[in-house]
């Protein structure tokens, strides 16, 4: 009886002690490297900074080109709330629908969600579009962009949930009155609360942790995302590391705050999503 | 339950509905802004790039005060490029922008998205190297910002002392300085660096050598245009990739060539860890930045070739500002630029930005006290022994040349093998380009 314990303890420190090596120690790679001085960063060395720069390189980052640090910061943050907004709320009615009503049209409908998957962007003539609708160069063009090419992931992930929902409480609504709308919003939409965390939680990395879209579509200094603010020291020929490293490390905290608070409802969320399809 | 939602639940799903709908209208709007006295000018993100157009701004703005010039950095490398493309492509390029001058200007289509300069008054002063390499046809098209580049090899001044070598001027010397310092122990001959992001390091011994097969061949570089002459059959031009197999079957390379990358082979030579670093002279801005003392411990020659009497130096043209035809303030945008063409402009570039190499601007003079690399790099242009690289005189170059000379310096591949691959690389590029004869 206390040897497989035995054994189970064992083998959950090695498992600890694996994942604290592959997360912690680049983690502190990061954090060294940013506390350290511009030459001594060059080194690229795992090692203690001679002295620590930590509060000077904070100052460096934050300053960079006016400020543009503190202006991606509100720039992602409207991007990525309003776009993972759309998108979860867009993607639940679409996931909803199809799994409770398939039709002679429901073949069609998985095929178009299937091709926005696979079908890569092309960039001049999307830009050609927004420009027709006068959204180029608008944080309201990129959400929309953002919402387009995350919303198929959004709706396979709602419609296999769905799945899970029985179909029962859908009549019991309707027989006690409810109405299309409220039926959704009242009833299933909390239901889904475990699959919405896990879309969400996705979603608002990638779309935090965008580069190309921005980078192509919301052009300017003054519209600048986080991740656009690495190449403020990073360059062809020439790299500020320890600035580079404080800069990562700046935008690293959002994203690992909301893993930390969200960590047990990922984890729920993707595997009940994963059960039936 | 649910025939008594209660008022709470409702509002969360009104709120939630309303928010969805009204996030997609908010967020702020920021729009290209044109002809408000603001002057928008894109470069790309390098240091060198970035405190030179800095300088240039500052000093116009003080003379100036009505007018702001504001600056945009993009990434630089092939996604620069692109968003070079793109944006001109889309009409959405700024009042002005920085760009390579040479090949990568061609790529641009320039007759299709940009203004010509030629008959601009401010551009006598610049000089007709640099003009040569900002042309299409009769039309010019950009003002250079920065100083000339050299290429050639960057080397340990402290090493070169102790052994008692001296600068050679034939590649027979050069290997016998290698032979020496392999003998000597302790330091690697040739710094070699393949490592992440650094591959573009290889072909130095290739491009760098354009001057030698200019002096063997004169006509070089319009018959390679022509698809006439070319590099598996040009003994002087094949001599680049020969080098750098020599080299590396000699065992002349550091140790950790195929990881190491260009910043740690920068360090390497400072302290010396290794010798010579074939290298691009604009590669002491990135010493400087990061030891300014280190940059007076280096030296500079041009690749030798087999003529002691004839030992010039391949040179590379810095970039440049262009205005493209979709800026709406013509006339500002050229105030600017005829502020950077003249030595009002170079002056403020001096001012703050420590200079490595001659102007391309009549009347522009270098400052004395330069490191000892920089006055080296300067000998070669008062003796006139200079020739512009490859990808100025022609627009054709492969975008595979890294790769084939990384596999030239690794020993994977022969240097005859290589001349031949890449002869077959650039007939994709000048397919492309829809040159005549190919």
């Amino acid at each position: 009886m206390s040897r497989p314990r035995a054994a189970g303890t064992v083998s959950g420190l090695i498992a600890i002690a694996v994942s604290a090596v592959v997360f912690l120690v680049p983690f502190a790679f990061i954090v060294l490297t940013a506390s350290k001085n511009r030459s001594e960063s060059a080194l690229r060395d795992f090692s203690l900074p001679t002295e620590w720069a930590i509060w000077e390189n904070f100052l460096a980052v934050v300053q960079a080109r006016d400020y543009m640090l503190l202006a991606a910061f509100v720039n992602s943050t409207i991007l990525t709330v309003a776009s993972v907004a759309i998108m979860v709320v867009l993607a639940a009615m679409v996931g909803y629908v199809m799994q409770r009503r398939p039709n002679r049209w429901t073949p069609l409908l998985n095929a178009l969600v299937l091709a926005g998957l696979i079908i890569p962007p092309a960039v001049v003539p999307t830009i050609w579009v927004l420009q027709g609708l006068g959204l180029f160069r608008t944080l309201h063009g990129l959400i929309l962009i953002e919402v387009a090419f995350g919303l198929s992931f959004c709706v396979l992930l709602f419609r296999a949930f769905t799945a899970t929902i029985p179909r029962e409480l859908d009549e019991a609504a309707m027989i006690d009155g409810a109405g299309p709308v409220r039926l959704f919003f009242q009833v299933v939409l909390p239901l889904l609360r475990s699959v919405i965390v896990t879309a969400v939680i996705v979603q608002s990395v990638a779309v935090f942790n965008d580069f190309q879209n921005p980078l192509y579509f919301l052009p300017g200094d003054s519209n600048a995302t986080v991740q656009l603010t690495l190449y403020n020291f990073r360059s062809q020929y020439t790299t500020q590391w320890n600035l580079l490293f404080m800069d990562i490390l700046l935008i690293t905290i959002p994203p690992l705050i909301m893993y930390a608070f969200f960590n047990r409802q990922i984890v729920a969320g993707l595997t009940s999503g994963a059960v039936k399809g | 339950m649910f025939s008594k939602p209660s008022t709470p639940r409702r509002a969360a799903a009104t709120a939630t509905a309303v928010l969805t709908a009204g996030l997609a209208l908010t967020g702020c709007s920021t729009g290209g802004d044109d002809g408000d006295g603001t002057l928008n000018i894109l470069m790309d993100n390098s240091e060198a790039t970035g405190r030179l157009m800095q300088a240039l701004a500052d000093a116009y703005m003080e003379a100036n005060p009505d007018v702001k010039v504001e600056l945009e950095i993009r990434p630089g490398g092939s996604e620069g490029d692109n968003i070079v493309k793109t944006r001109l492509q889309t009409g959405d390029m700024p009042d002005l922008f920085f760009y390579n001058s040479g090949s990568l200007l061609q790529a641009l289509a320039p007759g299709q998205t940009l203004v010509d300069l030629a008959g601009e008054p401010y551009m006598d002063v610049v000089t007709d190297t640099f003009k040569e390499g900002v042309s299409a046809g009769d039309a010019v098209y950009g003002v250079p910002v920065g100083h000339a580049i050299g290429g050639g090899v960057l080397y340990n001044l402290a090493a070169y002392e102790e052994l008692g070598l001296e600068v050679p001027t034939t590649w027979d010397a050069f290997m016998a300085n290698n032979r020496a310092i392999l003998d000597a122990g302790g330091a690697a001959p040739v710094i070699q660096t393949y490592g992440t992001e650094s591959a573009w390091t290889s072909q130095l011994f290739v491009l760098a050598d354009n001057y030698n097969v200019l002096a063997a061949e004169p006509d070089w570089a319009e018959e390679f245009t022509a698809n006439e002459a070319h590099f598996a059959d040009t003994p002087a031009a094949a001599a680049g990739f020969e080098h750098l197999q020599e080299v590396g079957e000699a065992g002349f390379l550091n140790e950790d060539f195929a990881s190491l990358t260009y910043n740690e082979g920068l360090a390497a030579l400072v302290a010396g860890e290794g010798v010579h670093y074939p290298m691009l002279t604009n590669a002491l801005t990135e010493i400087e930045a990061t030891d300014p003392e280190a940059v007076d411990d280096l030296g500079f020659f041009a690749l030798p070739g087999t003529d002691a009497a004839n030992h010039g130096m391949t040179t590379w043209l810095p970039g440049a500002l262009y205005l493209p035809q979709s800026t709406e303030d013509q006339d500002s945008a050229k105030d600017f630029l005829a502020f950077v063409a003249s030595t009002e402009g170079c002056d403020a570039q001096t001012a703050d930005v420590s200079v490595i190499g001659p102007y391309f601007i009549e009347g522009c003079a270098v400052p004395e006290d330069v490191p000892p690399a920089v006055a080296q790099l300067q000998s070669y242009f008062d003796a006139g022994l200079t020739a512009p690289a490859l990808e100025f005189l022609s627009p054709v170059k492969g975008p595979a040349l890294e790769q084939i000379t990384v596999e030239v310096g690794s020993g994977i591949r022969t240097a005859d093998d290589a001349a031949s691959l890449y002869d077959e690389d650039v007939k994709k590029q000048a397919q492309q380009l829809g040159l005549e004869g190919w």
